[in-house]
């Protein structure tokens, strides 16, 4: 040993360059180790790893393992024994042939890959088959591969031209592990839908045959390589999940056929950890997503059968204990267990959520609004205009073909825009929703088993709560991130939206040609025309509130309040009274009025000639009569016989009373009978009197009738317009009507000195005759 | 009397030529057709009103609820962009409704001052069908006793019967006169009654989409994210919603 060792420290210079910065780092990594033991070793290695170099590796193996022997052993020989040595020789060999292996299979799955991303991925991706989803097949098998291929070269660049001795494995794990964790975990997550999927695609024939096809050259490539087949599509998938799992295996394989001497051990201790934990993150990570993926289930899916076989007494203890410690929170207060961010996060995904639903409805119902008022606008435009311009006549575009296209866009915009994706987003929120509800409930469980803190239970109940909180922790906010963005962005694109379609509409109104708004108002234009449309006739005859006032049994033309209808005047009185003998005339009793057609009307006190004493239907009842101005039937019970001896009875305030009228019709006898002739004298005497009769009372028996209506005016009185009469005190005047036009009593139409007019009632005062 | 069949049809062929009558017709037809128009107008307008009412309101609904959130107390941004939005809507209602007062009272009101008119024509006419029933009943008597021989009584009926008919014809003729002088007046004025309605509305619109525009233009200013077109929106909804999709909290359809 000695002389060799003493070779080797001669012989080491010249291998000093090659090995000066590995022995620094071996030197490095043993000092960490408290064992004296090593350094003392160290130098032994070095030069026996020295001599080996120069000779034969599996020579100088032996020898170094018989040195390392001793460290084995952990004993404080410093010269192995040969069985150490042996044993250190048996271990280096093994461990030689573990780094082969390793290195050979991660050559092996190298190229499995490479031949996968060739042969399968890309073709498929290339064919681009609608319903094959090739990423959610192989997610980022491309980065597997490059990370193979990376540790790989890694691998390589350790052991080759390193001497065994030197070899550090691990550190190229260590080096790599974060990469690897992160690339892997990516893949192995997707793993699970890749599997699921590609059942789903083996069960369609045509993706099954674009598959087999894919394997099919991979089966001959394979073939002629003379590598054992692989079986499907499924074992090409799960080669990344078993070759991650492989390398805790193998290094820790590696590890225990590493003498603790080597250089390499306390590496591979490290990264033998390292890549448990790598497998253990994973799985962590499948576990979380299993977890939510059992607690995401919808509920209302069960049928109530699913539930009741759910029920045991395990479940209705652990519900009836989560109830209970959701009591105590409320009427205690807090929670020992809290998390501000979690409740932060959680507050943020509500309101989120309610704002979300709210603007859906809101958005949908305006649009909606939106979409009814649209062609009612446009059609009670045309509308309007097709009654406003002549027949034929086009007074610009019509606004309507420019809007209801564009309209269309909108509603479609607006669909895409504004309304699929937040329908979307709603319908998102439920899962986690759930999850929430899950948590607390695990929150419960934990709260619930601190106090007693019996290991196991709440070590898993905490794990559980733990899992969940962490989980929806890191995924609200980005949730909550995302679901606003998405809510911005909607509203930005309605308020676009509006100012577009608002756009739209003023430019297809510009259009059309408008005069400008004339110096009238628009209300007085109308106004306008309209008075002209009443003016017309059959407006004016037939307006509503004029039907309502006539009872329309008659058949003429309706009759108008003309200012003048045509009454007896003196004149026809005078003028019947010489063309008819007395028996022939007749007084109306009263007012009669016309009902029948050919009937007249008459007004009480006129005189009537009776040319037939009956109708021409024969009745005797009607009669035909002439009252000087016009001719018709009135019915015979009106009328009375013209007799003027006889006191005829009096019903109406204007006659004299029987003493007066005596002393007329004496008075008056002795006037001749042909006098007609008005004497317009104004003396107030008595005898004056006579002269002012009017001419239609010649005759005695008329003159009774005159006589009534005569007054004499007991104050002067001025006339102030043309209607109007003058008179003089102690006027006599005679009484034509005892009222004016409209109905008025105060005022009566008097006749004196040849002249008519109305005159105030109350200056009049009968004339008595003492 | 008037399930009396000699009074359907005959009467009316005799005495009144049928160029006369078919110019009534033809008249009164359009007329008519008129009456249907703006009576359908009128409820059209109405409908169009309401609806254009109805979603202003919903719009200010959208930033009433917006408004009311409790997102916005979390976020000052969003709280000034929902303000800004709740202002637009609401001046959008307050034109609206000053719009559809507008349009109140310049079409509305008028459309239905002109329809009442028309209670009056239908009256007229059926006055003047009234008259030519009269008329060709009398005629038909007239007739009757001119077909029969020539005796005294005879001849009196007719006498009286020619007596009876002249004022009827008369009152026939000046109403047929009457109405198809004044029909076609009344239908040319429409021309000028609702032409300032037409354009009235059309001003309406036009003031009121002019503003929109204006307001929602400037909101648009105001809003975050300016001037990003319909299909990076659409992208980064997509790309956002499937990020959401990803996380394994959310249920996967």
């Amino acid at each position: 040993m000695e002389p060799r060792e003493a070779a080797g420290k001669e012989t080491m210079g010249s291998k000093k360059k090659n090995l000066s910065f590995l022995r620094s780092r071996l030197y490095m990594l043993e000092r960490r180790k408290t064992d004296t033991v090593v350094d003392s070793s160290v130098s032994g290695d070095h030069s026996g790893s020295l001599r080996r170099s120069q000779s034969d590796r599996t020579e100088y193996n032996q020898k170094l393992q018989e040195k390392m022997t001793p460290q084995a052993e952990c004993s404080s020989a410093e010269t192995p024994t040969p069985e150490d040595e042996q044993q250190v020789g048996r271990m280096m060999a093994k461990r030689a042939k573990i780094i082969r292996e390793l290195i050979q299979t991660e050559r092996d799955y190298l190229t499995d890959l490479e031949l996968c991303l060739r042969e399968v991925v890309q073709p498929l991706r290339s064919k681009q088959i609608d319903r094959l989803d090739v990423e959610g097949l192989f997610s980022n098998i491309e980065s597997v591969h490059q990370i193979s291929a990376k540790l790989l070269s890694l691998l390589e660049e350790a052991t080759t031209d390193v001497e065994p001795a030197m070899q550090v494995i691990g550190e190229v794990f260590l080096q790599i592990k974060g990469p690897l964790e992160d690339i892997y975990k990516i893949y192995c997550y997707h793993h699970d839908e890749a599997h699921s999927v590609l059942e789903s695609y083996e069960k369609e024939e045509e993706l099954k045959q674009h598959l087999s096809h894919c394997i099919q050259s991979l089966k001959n490539i394979y073939m002629q390589e003379g590598k054992p087949n692989l079986l499907d599509m499924g074992s090409l998938m799960i080669k990344p999940i078993q070759r991650v799992m492989k390398y805790p295996l193998l290094l820790c394989e590696l590890r225990n056929s590493t003498p603790p001497s080597h250089p390499d051990y306390r590496a591979l201790g490290e990264a033998f950890t390292a890549v448990k934990d790598i497998n253990v993150n994973i799985n962590e990570l499948k576990r979380r997503k299993d977890l939510v993926l059992k607690y995401k289930k919808n509920e209302e899916e069960e049928s109530l059968k699913d539930k009741l076989s759910k029920l045991n007494i395990h479940s209705i203890s652990k519900k009836s204990k989560r109830v209970t410690n959701h009591l105590k929170i409320l009427t205690r207060g807090e929670s020992q267990v809290k998390d501000n961010t979690f409740n932060r996060e959680e507050k943020l995904f509500r309101s989120l959520e309610k704002t979300v639903r709210l603007c859906v409805k809101n958005i949908s119902s305006c649009l909606q609004h939106i979409e009814e008022a649209t062609p009612f606008t446009l059609q009670s435009g045309a509308e309007l205009r097709e009654i406003s311009s002549q027949d034929g006549e086009k007074n610009g575009t019509e606004p309507q073909d420019q809007v209801s296209k564009p309209y269309q866009d909108f509603a479609a915009r607006s669909q895409r825009l504004i309304l699929n994706p937040l329908s979307a987003l709603l319908s998102l929120f439920p899962g986690p929703q759930k999850l929430i509800q899950k948590r607390y409930d695990k929150l419960l469980d934990y709260n619930s088993s601190l106090p007693r803190s019996a290991a196991t239970e709440s070590d898993l109940a905490k794990r559980e709560y733990e899992a969940l909180n962490a989980q929806l922790v890191e995924e609200l906010q980005a949730f909550n991130q995302a679901a606003k963005t998405i809510l911005l962005n909607c509203l930005c694109s309605f308020v676009t939206l509006l100012r577009d379609l608002m756009q739209v509409a003023l430019q297809a109104y510009s259009t059309v040609k408008t005069v400008p708004l004339p110096v009238l108002g628009i209300s007085e234009i109308q106004n306008r025309v309209l008075e002209e449309v009443h003016n017309l006739t059959f407006v004016k005859e037939n307006s509503a509130t004029f039907i309502e006032r006539k009872l329309s049994f008659e058949k003429k033309k309706p009759a108008q309040v003309l200012p003048e209808v045509p009454h007896q005047t003196d004149a026809h009185r005078s003028k019947l009274l010489s063309t008819y003998g007395a028996e022939e005339l007749y007084r109306a009793k009263r007012k009669c009025n016309a009902t029948q057609e050919h009937d007249i009307n008459l007004l009480e006190g006129e005189l009537v000639a009776v040319l037939e004493q009956k109708d021409p239907l024969g009745s005797t009842s009607r009669w035909f009569v002439d009252t000087g101005c016009a001719k018709g039937y009135v019915y015979s019970s009106f009328l009375k016989p013209y007799n003027p001896g006889k006191g005829q009875k009096v019903d109406a305030d204007n006659r004299f009373c029987d003493d007066d009228f005596e002393n007329i019709s004496l008075f008056v006898s002795c006037r001749p009978a042909g006098d007609r002739v008005s004497i317009s004298d104004s003396s107030s005497s008595l005898s004056g009197s006579c002269g002012k009769f009017e001419t239609n009372g010649a005759d005695a028996d008329h003159f009774q009738e005159v006589d009534e209506q005569i007054f004499y005016a007991v104050h002067a009185f001025q006339a102030r317009s043309d209607h109007e009469l003058s008179l003089q005190e102690y006027q006599r005047v005679h009484i034509l009507r005892f009222c004016d036009l409209s109905g008025n009593k105060e005022w009566w139409l008097a006749e004196a000195q040849g002249q008519k007019g109305y005159v105030p009632a109350n200056y009049l005062g009968k004339m008595t005759y003492a | 009397m008037s399930w009396i069949p000699f009074k359907i049809g005959q009467p009316k062929k005799q005495i009144v030529s049928k160029t006369v009558e078919r110019d009534f017709e033809r008249e009164y037809g359009k007329l008519q057709q008129l009456e249907e128009q703006t009576k359908r107008l009128q409820k059209d307008m109405k409908k169009s009103t309401d609806a254009d009412l109805a979603m202003s309101k919903s719009a200010v609904k959208i930033s009433q609820d917006l408004l009311s959130n409790p997102l916005c107390e979390q976020d000052q941004d969003f709280l000034h962009m929902v303000t800004a939005l709740d202002t637009a809507m609401k001046r959008m209602d307050a034109f609206n409704q000053e719009k559809v007062n507008q349009i109140q009272k310049t079409v509305i009101e008028p459309l239905k001052k002109f329809s009442s008119v028309f209670p009056s024509l239908n009256m007229a006419v059926k006055r003047r069908e009234q008259a030519l029933q009269d008329y060709g009943r009398l005629q038909a008597k007239v007739e009757k006793y001119e077909e029969k021989e020539k005796t005294g009584p005879v001849l009196a009926k007719l006498h009286q019967a020619r007596e009876e008919l002249r004022p009827v014809r008369e009152d026939f003729e000046a109403k047929n006169k009457q109405l198809l002088d004044e029909m076609p007046r009344f239908y040319g004025s429409r021309l000028d009654y609702f032409q300032p309605s037409f354009e009235s509305l059309i001003r309406a619109q036009v003031i009121y989409y002019s503003e929109m525009h204006k307001i929602f233009g400037d909101l648009t200013q105001q809003l975050d994210q300016p001037g990003h077109s319909d299909e990076q929106r659409e992208r980064e909804n997509e790309t956002k919603l499937s990020e959401l999709r990803a996380l394994s909290i959310v249920a996967d359809d």
